[in-house]
């Protein structure tokens, strides 16, 4: 207790110069509150006056009525709507395939690129392949259109050569998720591989040496010292990329039509079809509110299995 | 670091023991070349399609040497504007960007500015939630910055959190004595910034720079979303519109409309590929930056 009093009474007294110190500090500080205005101003204009349109969600809203309170009532026409589950499912189905896939690549291949000890080939090597990373969605999307064209596209060019009858890939049910794994994996697989080499290079060299003495052989290292080493890494990895799944958006609506619906509309799709193309906006947002909770839910747990696991949280 | 090390060449020997290693060396430098070869071929088909007017299909290099679709590029109103367009919008948002990422960077890790907490949540706040599609375009919207380049395409898109804390982790290897001395000298925390700060950083600027020009200039969304006045479409929108509706609007092709289509992608992607070989490090080094910092 009279500890306890002791230190209000500390604090009573420290107070005042620090309220005297805060407006100095302040006035000190005013160069830089100006600075920071424009930043400000466009944070709180494009972060977060949307935000407060979420609240939209709660209301029967299209471009010719002003916003209506409902209540919950756009949400229960969600649940039950088959669409929205199904979109909900092929955003969890194709992005977790994707996000698997895509670990697994780049592991690979960096781990083939880090086994190169030729400088110059390695430089060359990683060039080339990082490139289709900067080159847009809509532009892979149209190379790849060209490419798998049933009309005169190479793919079905070289199918008929070899006696057999042209396929409409994208527009193909059966065939459509494949060719989209595939176009992903050309497009980013080089450079995803950026940050494994990074931890590649970190692996203490120590380790190998040691099991070389030991009659390791090259494989059994990479087993069993190498892919330890960067395994923070890769988990690190995956729980980013865990908290993006239901952002898919760009690269499945330039790819996706009418026709492949039922395989590949994704829950960002669906909002768009619904918010801009039906421009039922109250609906729209609230499946887009039901992504970003899941999302956030999303990015909790994962954080919480990093910190059981790697001791601490990818999000600090 | 074991540069010298790694800069020594691996001998290849097939001297027994080190038969399975020499093997293994040759598959990967064999698949790394595959690799590569399936990252060009694609766009050096188009390029291929967009030059040979005889026949289209399975081919690699041209019969035959045919700019024409190139030309009809250049002397078509619909088909070049959008391309300045790009330039336009593209250049702009760099400078936008890059002075208000660094402003932002610079602010916010001045530890003992009252506030600068709030500054730094505020920001992270948006890498973690944002309003959602719906709610960004009415909030555009009702606004009225509809059709304005600047306003709805521009600016939303050269704040990213995640530039900002990529630049102060690099003015944070400033050293703090520099600064002092600068105030010392007199010099305004504007004058600072301007004479001390953005000269010593110019690796991060044309890192963070490059990441914004190329986002900007692959930009398609927000054109698609804010910008209904076809004169400030850029030039993905257009890209897009050719591929899927086989043809452009008020003007007429006299070549083969897949000539022009390989054309149209040759042209959206040859400004990158002509810059990349020379910048590549500083793509790389924003990536690597990023990730040591977590």
């Amino acid at each position: 207790m009279a500890g306890l009093k002791k230190q209000k009474g500390l604090q009573a007294s420290v107070q005042p110069v620090r309220k005297k110190k805060l407006k100095q500090r302040i006035y000190e500080y005013r160069w830089f509150y100006l600075m920071f205005l424009p930043v400000f101003l466009t944070v709180l204009i494009y972060g977060y006056f949307p935000m407060i349109g979420i609240l939209y969600a709660f209301t029967e809203y299209t471009p010719f009525t002003d916003p209506v309170f409902i209540g919950v009532e756009n949400f229960k026409v969600l649940f039950s709507s088959s669409m929205f589950w199904r979109a909900f499912k092929n955003t969890l189905q194709i992005s977790t395939t994707n996000l698997v896939l895509s670990i697994v690549c780049c592991v690979g291949l960096a781990l083939l690129i880090d086994e190169i000890k030729s400088v110059k080939f390695r430089k060359v090597a990683q060039t080339v392949i990082y490139i289709p990373h900067f080159i847009s969605w809509v532009v892979v999307a149209s190379i790849f259109t060209m490419f798998l064209s049933p009309k005169n596209g190479i793919v079905n060019a070289v199918i008929q050569l070899f006696g057999g009858e042209p396929i409409y890939f994208l527009a193909n049910d059966k065939w459509w998720r494949p060719m989209f794994y595939v176009i992903n994996r050309w497009k980013e697989t080089g450079w995803g591989t950026i940050i494994f080499i990074a931890a590649l290079a970190g692996v203490d060299q120590e380790m190998h040496e040691a099991a070389k003495i030991d009659g390791a052989n090259r494989l059994q290292r990479v087993i069993f010292i190498t892919l330890p080493a960067i395994s923070g890494t890769i988990l690190t990895v995956f729980i980013l990329n865990l908290a993006k799944v239901l952002n898919l958006f760009d690269s499945v609506w330039v790819l996706q039509n009418s026709m492949v619906l039922g395989v590949s509309d994704v829950i960002e799709t669906y909002v768009y079809r619904m918010g801009i193309t039906s421009a039922d906006y109250g609906m729209s947002t609230a499946a887009g509110l039901f992504k970003s909770v899941v999302s956030v839910l999303l990015v909790t747990i994962a954080n919480k299995i990093s910190k059981k696991v790697k001791g601490e949280g990818v999000l600090g | 670091m074991n540069d010298s090390e790694a800069m020594e060449k691996e001998k290849i020997s097939f001297k027994p023991g080190h038969r399975a290693r020499a093997l293994f060396l040759i598959f990967d430098v064999l698949f790394l070349l595959i690799l590569m070869a399936l990252m060009i071929i694609p766009l050096l088909k188009v390029f291929v399609d967009s030059v040979d007017p005889t026949t289209y299909g399975i081919r690699l290099w041209p019969k035959a040497w045919d700019f024409g679709a190139y030309k009809q590029i250049i002397g078509t109103v619909a088909l070049y504007r959008p391309f300045l367009v790009s330039v336009y919008t593209t250049i702009l948002s760099t400078c936008l960007g890059l002075l208000l990422v660094t402003l932002a960077a610079y602010v916010i890790m001045q530890k003992e500015m009252p506030g600068h907490k709030f500054f730094i949540n505020m920001i992270l706040f948006t890498m973690m939630f944002s309003g959602g599609l719906i709610p960004t375009y009415l909030n555009i919207k009702n606004l009225g910055f509809m059709n304005n380049v600047i306003l709805s395409v521009i600016l939303p898109c050269c704040l990213g959190a995640y530039n900002i804390i990529l630049m102060k982790s690099f003015f944070e290897t400033i050293p703090e004595t520099l600064y002092e001395a600068a105030s010392l000298d007199g010099c305004t925390p504007l004058m600072t910034f301007w004479k001390v700060v953005l000269p010593l950083s110019k690796p991060a600027l044309a890192s963070i720079g490059l990441f914004i020009a190329v986002g900007m200039w692959n930009e398609y969304m927000h054109f698609i979303l804010y910008i209904q006045d076809s004169r400030w479409k850029n030039f993905q929108v257009k890209v897009r519109d050719l591929i899927l509706n086989d043809g452009i609007s008020g003007t007429s092709i006299t070549l083969s409309e897949e000539m022009l289509k390989s054309a149209v992608v040759i042209v959206v992607v040859l400004p990158f590929l002509l810059i990349y070989p020379f910048l590549q490090k500083y793509f790389v080094k924003g990536v690597t930056v990023g990730a040591v910092k977590g």
